[in-house]
């Protein structure tokens, strides 16, 4: 009988994630909900610190597996461990956060348990006949399509900022259950030669809160700077347009779109971007928008909640300063 | 060197998306093309052909109209088709189409096996690295960079933040990210010339295939609400910005 | 009168030795056409010699009374001292010639005076005109103008064959009394200090000299005329009348059906027409084309001067190459025999002509504007040749512009270069009520907005003043909505003639589909496609451009229009609707029935600047020197009136980006014609 909820947590250099605690606090309203008991699965090397973290966020019992071979993540040896781990303890639904690890780990995890996946999902309900249904977009977020599976375990990874991660709890106790790693040869054929992570204060584009994006309006590379000023000061993530990353202004990393990445912060602040379509998938699925151009019938003007019609130049930087004195408060 | 490019057409981008009587996506009238990232996955896979020598092919499942984007292709330069077709496959999930594919796969000698990582259509971004697991070779995705030097592939590979350099032995599965190259356009000659590429079509019944048992249901599909306008806020920058900052600290409750 | 004449040959001796002159002079100017001849014959076969009729006609217009050369008076006016003065003395020695070798004894009386009087005055103009020249090339030094030797000794030549021949008029005359020496009155002039100078005995020793001197000097004329930019004079002439007549800028169609074709465009300097070929022969480096050519005066590379010249130059590589024999073979082939393909021994090895002798990005640069074409005196053909270029590079080696091949994708899947949903187009239009030929089968005209009308938010305002303008005069219209797909304009000019291809057939089935006959656009680029390029793939319709269609309206008077209050307007040509169709006067007069003061731009009419947009490039990015369009709306600043009219979405878009660039909003405001009516109706 298949039995509790595992949360796959992800953390880099000891940083859980933040699309992890919201799969816990999540995680932890259907398990109250369900009677089920809710899992958090931590991989890596060096990771007993963590039990505390995951054990606030919600979790009744925490699965430390801990190998030096994990320290950074690697798919064969990742989906080796999970593979055996989960068949051994036979969950009833293993989420994870459809981050760059979890595309690549749920899929091969998936196959090698012998179950479907529900990938990128952006709702996730309580199920009567499947104990779990997503939801997920597709055609870019034109339409959604409702997924459930009568298999065991149920596999799905759930976009970050889908959820909210509730305060933690510091007084929550859970089992702490040490696992040790079982790694097939067979899966550590790729060899991880060099990990390069881009030295940046500002919170990954995807994971963000609240973003900052400057398109064509911005004219030019040297004027990202009043982007990035406006961004630092309330903790955003700076994006740019397709225009503006195949002007050459911004790398593609940065590029929000359909092309691009796809993002859901709860906050939108689009200056100078016209809003095509193209740009719309990328980032129609914010629960906010902010528009600023200086063309008033600008089509993003149609899909932003609150927009100004002015030079992005006289705009943000009073939007900086007027953003700087509320964060003061 | 033996190449094998798995492809998916799919709705065009700018498609409309309406249902059906029935609930289904409505494919009536949508202009069909190649799913952009196997572009990248297709002219890597000619890229290394013309380095190294040896014959890519392209392995596709869907109905008649997918001929259209395998003519494709092979007018870029891919040597050879393999298309399963079959009505079985309009109810199909991500565990049965790596299934079906491995199939056809290893019915044709690889070194490397590469696809798009995403298909703009499902975005499930499962089929490859599935197929990677049933073949039992390593897979790699979201690529952006891979260099091969005889039997040893070093790939770079995006994640959140930054880049992994990764080294495996071939035969090996990449899922290819934008960025990897630039896709070239079909010369005439080569449009001309797909036009005698072979291209063989199997049944499920040709790879030995019996009933689909669904892993995944897809339970019923939805529109989105069209999303409302919004407001303008009037004024000279000073006053907009304030009023903005006020809305949302107020009434979005944001800042 | 009768016996007003001169003896020719007067103090000469020996003057039969002429004839040996002559013969060695004829036989070097053969030699010069032949080798000219063998290096066209690289070329493939092309029949220009369908309109003779048309051809004299043109040699008249354009030759003799310097139609397109006296658009540059300062220079075309010395040209014409020259062209004059040229005729004026030919005529002149075949009157003496055929008095002197044939024996018609003509050269006295009247047509004697009228001889020498005109010999006179339009030598001393022609002399003039030659200093002039000297001056304008060397002293003034024109951007436009490069100098090699040959000018220098052409102009040298002619100028001391001129002074010398007035000089042996003035020995004479000095010498021995001449009752009519009035008449060659500058003979008499010239007679007066040479009299002093000389005596008797020298006059005539110096006479004899300079005879001699002038006769050499004119047989050295015949001879360097096929060896030297003189050939001008016979080869601009043909090429006048072997021009390429009917509406302009048609491509080639390609046949994709027939199998056997290998090649699509072309790579090779031979695989071009003999015509082309002789086309950089005939080009004289006046450099009108280079002064009026948008990209070059933006400071992009492109020269459509140096293109022709430097086509020339690997003609004469490619010719030097061909061995001996194969040059009397290539000389003595039948005119419509197929110039024998290149076979292994005869690979071209030289200079690319794409990418070494003309740089792609040149051949990328062009907005095929036409007004190197349009100003060109003796209708060198510039931009077919950039076509056939592009061809070459988009179908076969597929290396172009990475914007373009966005566009093309675009196109292919979507009907339009934005790639915006197909099944989108008709929402803008039927949103103003308009209905399609489904709903409304019986309608008398097409309305066919373009990829711009209907999806362009700037021009749809255009598509929405125009329907306003439609509806009040009755007009019973239609659309195709979703089946409408882009006219193929930008595709076929960037070179993808496989796409227009299959763009154009499929427009030309729908459209016959509807029982379509006659098209109203706003596009000129629609306009242009659909009248004069679409019947190439069996699509004949009437086509008629919306500023033509609400004239016509207007002067029936099922249009009404009240007056503008007192605004100025410059009117903006469109290259596609003003040197592609001369449709100049149309716009301008509904713009005057409206009341609109016009004031015109610096370069305007058949001069008129290109917007930048053509030839595809709206789809492209600029990368050097300044922005075309900028330019051209600086032109429009400078004239300071309250409006800019167009009748092009091209232009609209590219002078909106203009002023918005030069921050003149405020003062300056773009209109399409339309909109510009649709207020005052």
């Amino acid at each position: 009988m298949a039995k509790g909820i595992f949360i796959i947590v992800e953390q880099r250099n000891l940083q859980i994630r933040k699309v992890s605690l919201e799969l816990l606090s999540q995680g932890r309203k259907v398990a109250d909900e369900t009677g089920e008991t809710l899992v958090a699965v931590v991989l890596g090397h060096g990771i007993d610190v963590l039990a505390q973290t995951v054990t606030a966020s919600g979790a009744d019992k925490v699965i430390l597996i801990d190998n030096e071979k994990l320290a950074e993540y690697t798919t064969g040896a990742y989906t080796s461990v999970l593979n055996k781990l989960i068949r051994k303890e036979e969950p009833q639904a293993v989420l994870m956060g459809n981050t760059a690890i979890g595309k690549d780990l749920a899929p091969r995890l998936a196959q090698r348990l012998g179950v479907g996946l529900a990938s990128d999902c952006t709702g996730m309900e309580i199920d009567a006949k499947n104990f779990l249904s997503f939801k997920r977009p597709v055609y870019a977020g034109k339409a959604f399509a409702y997924l459930s599976s009568n298999v065991r375990p149920i596999l799905a990874t759930i976009r970050p900022n889908t959820f909210k991660a509730e305060a933690p709890d510091a007084s929550r106790q859970a089992e702490i259950v040490k696992e040790t790693a079982e790694i097939d040869s067979a899966d550590l054929r790729a060899i991880l030669k060099e990990v390069a992570i881009a030295a940046s204060k500002r919170p990954d584009l995807t994971e963000a809160n609240i973003i900052v994006s400057g398109g064509r309006g911005m004219k030019g590379p040297e004027n990202y700077v009043i982007l990035e000023a406006l961004a630092d000061v309330i903790g955003a993530a700076v994006g740019a347009s397709r225009a503006a990353v195949d002007s050459g202004w911004k790398e593609h990393k940065f590029q929000v779109g359909q092309t691009g990445k796809t993002v859901a912060p709860t906050l939108y602040i689009a200056c100078g971007i016209s809003g095509a379509i193209q740009h719309l998938a990328g980032m129609g699925s914010s629960k906010f928008i902010v528009a600023i151009n200086k063309d008033p019938e600008a089509n993003i003007f149609n899909v932003a909640d609150y927009g100004i019609v002015g030079d992005l130049f006289d705009v943000v930087p009073v939007l900086t300063e007027e953003f700087k004195k509320l964060v003061k408060e | 060197m033996n190449i094998i490019v798995y492809i998916k057409q799919t709705f065009d981008t700018e498609a409309k998306i309406v249902l059906d009587a029935n609930g289904k996506i409505d494919a009536n009238g949508v202009n069909l093309i190649i799913n952009p990232y196997d572009e990248y996955a297709i002219e890597e896979g000619i890229r290394l052909k013309e380095k190294f020598g040896g014959e890519v092919t392209v392995v596709s499942m869907g109905g008649a109209s997918v001929q259209t984007a395998i003519r494709t292709a092979l007018a870029m330069g891919v040597d050879k088709a393999v298309l399963v077709s079959d009505p079985a496959l309009e109810n199909s999930d991500e565990w049965t189409n790596a299934e079906i594919l491995a199939k056809a796969v290893s019915q044709i000698p690889y070194d490397i096996i590469l696809a798009g990582r995403i298909a703009i259509d499902d975005g499930a971004s499962q089929i490859a690295v599935r197929l990677a697991e049933i073949l039992n070779i390593p897979s790699i995705s979201s690529v952006l960079k891979l260099d091969i030097t005889g039997t040893e592939a070093t790939a770079t590979r995006e994640i959140d933040g930054g880049t992994e350099l990764i080294e495996v032995s071939l035969p090996v599965v990449i899922t290819a990210q934008k960025g990897l190259n630039d896709p070239r356009y079909p010369s005439v000659a080569g449009i001309m010339k797909a036009k005698k590429k072979p291209l063989q079509t199997l049944t499920l019944a040709d790879l030995g295939f019996g009933d689909i048992a669904l892993k995944m249901n897809v339970d019923k599909f939805s529109l989105p609400t069209p999303r409302q306008a919004g407001r303008k806020i009037a004024g000279e920058a000073a006053q907009a910005a304030q009023e903005l900052a006020r809305l949302l600290r107020e009434e979005a409750k944001i800042l | 009168m009768a016996a007003a004449t001169r003896e020719v040959y007067w103090n000469i001796e020996g003057e039969h030795w002429l004839y040996l002159l002559f013969i060695i002079a004829l036989v070097v100017f053969a030699y010069g056409v032949y080798k000219r001849v063998i290096l066209w014959r690289l070329g493939q076969p092309e029949n220009r010699t369908k309109e003779v009729g048309q051809g004299v006609k043109d040699l008249f217009t354009y030759g003799l009374f310097h139609k397109r050369i006296l658009k540059d008076s300062y220079p075309g006016l010395m040209h014409l001292g020259l062209f004059v003065g040229f005729i004026v003395l030919a005529f002149a020695t075949a009157i003496i010639t055929l008095q002197a070798d044939a024996g018609f004894q003509i050269f006295h009386g009247y047509l004697y005076l009228f001889i020498k009087l005109t010999s006179n005055l339009f030598g001393l103009i022609a002399v003039l005109a030659i200093m002039a020249f000297a001056y304008r090339r060397y002293i003034q030094r024109p951007d436009r103008l490069d100098n090699k030797p040959d000018d220098a000794i052409t102009l040298s030549l002619l100028f001391i064959i001129l002074v010398t021949g007035f000089l042996i008029q003035g020995v004479r005359i000095a010498a021995i009394p001449d009752p009519w020496a009035a008449w060659a009155f500058v003979g008499q002039w010239m007679a007066i200090p040479l009299k002093t100078m000389f005596n008797q005995a020298q006059l005539l020793s110096l006479h004899r000299f300079l005879w001699w001197f002038h006769l050499s000097l004119a047989m050295t004329f015949i001879a360097y005329f096929s060896h030297s930019k003189l050939f001008h004079i016979l080869l601009g002439l043909a090429n006048q009348f072997l021009r390429k007549r009917g509406p302009i800028g048609i491509p080639e169609p390609i046949d994709f059906e027939d199998e056997s074709l290998e090649t699509f465009g072309k790579s090779q300097l031979r695989e071009f027409s003999w015509k082309t070929l002789f086309n950089t022969d005939a080009c004289i480096r006046c450099g009108r084309c280079q002064d009026n050519c948008p990209a070059y005066l933006s400071g992009k590379h492109l020269n459509p001067k140096k293109i022709i010249q430097d086509m020339k130059a690997l003609m004469e590589e490619t010719g030097a190459a061909v061995s001996d024999a194969k040059k009397v073979a290539i000389a003595t082939q039948a005119a419509d025999q197929e110039a024998t393909a290149s076979d292994e021994s005869e690979e071209w090895t030289g200079r690319a002509l794409i990418g070494e002798v003309i740089p792609e990005e040149d051949l990328w640069a062009c907005t095929t504007c036409r007004s190197c074409e349009q100003q060109c005196p003796i209708f060198v053909e510039h931009v077919d040749k950039t076509i056939d270029m592009r061809r070459n590079l988009v179908l076969m080696e597929t290396r172009f512009p990475s914007e373009a091949q966005l566009a093309f994708k675009n196109m292919e899947n979507n009907g339009n270069p934005w790639g915006i949903g197909w099944s989108t187009r008709a929402d803008y239009i039927t949103s103003l009520g308009v209905k399609t030929f489904d709903e409304d089968p019986e309608a008398e005209y097409l309305y066919w907005p373009g990829c711009s009308g209907a999806f362009d938010a700037r021009n749809q305002k255009v598509s929405a003043a125009l329907v306003k303008l439609l509806n009040a005069a009755g007009v019973h219209f239609a659309i195709l909505g979703n089946e409408e797909k882009c006219c193929g304009d930008s595709a076929r000019k960037l070179g993808n003639e496989y796409l227009f291809f299959s763009l154009a057939t499929e427009n030309i089935e729908v459209m016959k589909g509807h029982g379509v006959k006659k098209i109203i656009t706003q596009c000129p680029h629609c306009y242009n496609l659909l009248k004069n390029e679409y019947p190439q793939l069996g699509g004949d319709f009437e086509v008629i451009h919306h500023t033509v269609f609400l004239l016509d309206l207007v002067k029936s008077g099922k249009l009404k229009l009240n007056q503008s209050a007192g605004k100025s307007i410059t009117y903006h040509d469109s290259c596609y609707l003003g040197r592609y169709n001369q449709i100049y006067e149309q716009p301008r007069e509904l713009l005057k029935a409206v009341g609109l003061e016009i004031k015109e731009m610096a370069h305007t009419g058949e001069k008129s600047f290109c917007c930048g947009a053509g030839g595809g490039r709206m789809w492209l990015e600029e990368n050097e020197g300044q922005r075309i369009n900028e330019m051209r709306t600086d032109e429009a600043i400078a004239v300071k009136t309250d409006y800019v009219g167009t009748a092009c979405p091209f232009c609209l878009t590219m002078i909106v980006d203009g002023i918005a660039a030069r921050e003149v909003g405020e003062t300056l405001k773009a209109l399409d014609i339309a909109e510009i009516l649709e207020k005052v109706i």
